[in-house]
């Protein structure tokens, strides 16, 4: 079978394939002509890019070291179980003196109303006196007389 | 993942194609090697970590993006889209016979290889010539599929195209090729 027949045989896909192949074969040589200070770039290129990554490596190796230490040191110094309790210490305080002021004015609003009680029963008044605010200023200093 | 050594050794493998492809593209050595050189750094600062049968692949890849970003720099990305465009008409091979072209270089090879015909050197000086007029997204294509013998699907992977594109600018940039040598008298 000779060369066009052979050729014939194959589709134009592969034709052109073989074409493409053996027009990039004739570069083969020229990719090994390259010139030595050229040659000496990439090779410098090459190591530099070798050191990139070398110093990525530690510099991440680093990073990773330096968190765990904070974290470590931190734990140690400010955030153990009482140094956590007691930066809650002033929020604690602050609620139990809230609730305590709450307490004591429902107390003394509880006192103020039986005060009231106490007069409407045991005295001649009417009952209308004691709705006046005066009056029962009145009697608030009277009492504490 | 690659060991430094593994590394190195790939670079070292690829560079001087790497080099010469960049040259076929930007005809500047100067700018060859800064595109070799970016792309060798973004390997191994991206991609240091991948296995070495991953780098080949990536490094076509960030080659080919390297080599975008400088004609984007140089701002010639509008020269560069205009020509292009011209291969997009679809007509360029119409009188284009590849079985033709075979033929002829059977023929020749019959009675006189290229290489006796003319001076080996002058033949790959036009052939490199040939290929520096491509338009850049042929050149691409046809250096991928068929010096750095990449199949279509990688070298589509490669260039962030489709496969039917990849053998359309191979075919255009192969009838190219063929009709610029013929020209010249160059029967390869």
């Amino acid at each position: 079978m000779n060369n066009q027949s052979m050729m014939q045989n194959l589709n134009s896909e592969q034709l052109i394939d073989a074409y493409g192949a053996r027009l990039s074969a004739w570069l083969d040589p020229s990719a090994n002509q390259v010139p030595a200070d050229v040659m000496e770039r990439l090779r410098a290129s090459r190591m530099q890019a070798i050191a990139k990554r070398r110093i990525l490596k530690i510099e991440t190796a680093t990073s990773v070291f330096a968190n765990n230490a904070t974290a470590t040191l931190g734990g140690d110094a400010h955030f153990g179980f009482w140094g956590r309790a007691a930066s809650l210490l002033p929020l604690v305080v602050l609620l139990a003196g809230l609730v305590g002021i709450g307490v004591l004015q429902e107390n003394q609003r509880a006192e103020e109303l039986a005060e009231v009680d106490t007069a409407i029963l045991t005295d001649e008044l009417p009952p209308n006196a004691y709705t006046d605010a005066g009056f029962a200023q009145f009697l608030k200093a009277s009492a504490r007389d | 993942m690659a060991t430094e050594q593994e590394l190195s050794d790939f670079l070292k493998s690829v560079e001087k194609r790497a080099f010469k492809r960049s040259m076929y593209h930007v005809r500047n050595e100067e700018s060859a090697l800064d595109i070799v050189q970016d792309s060798m750094m973004k390997l191994a600062e991206h991609y240091g970590h991948k296995s070495p049968e991953e780098l080949p692949m990536l490094f076509q890849r960030i080659l080919v993006n390297c080599t975008m970003d400088w004609f984007r720099r140089q701002k010639t990305q509008n020269a560069l889209f205009s020509r292009m465009s011209d291969f997009e008409s679809g007509n360029e091979d119409d009188h284009f016979n590849i079985l033709e072209v075979l033929s002829q270089s059977a023929n020749s090879e019959q009675n006189e290889s290229a290489e006796n015909h003319a001076d080996r050197a002058q033949t790959l000086q036009q052939i490199e010539m040939a290929i520096q007029d491509l338009p850049a997204r042929q050149r691409e294509a046809f250096l991928m599929r068929y010096w750095e013998e990449m199949d279509v699907a990688e070298t589509a992977t490669a260039m962030g195209c489709s496969q039917g594109s990849v053998k359309t600018h191979c075919s255009r940039a192969v009838a190219a090729l063929g009709k610029a040598l013929i020209a010249k008298g160059i029967h390869v």
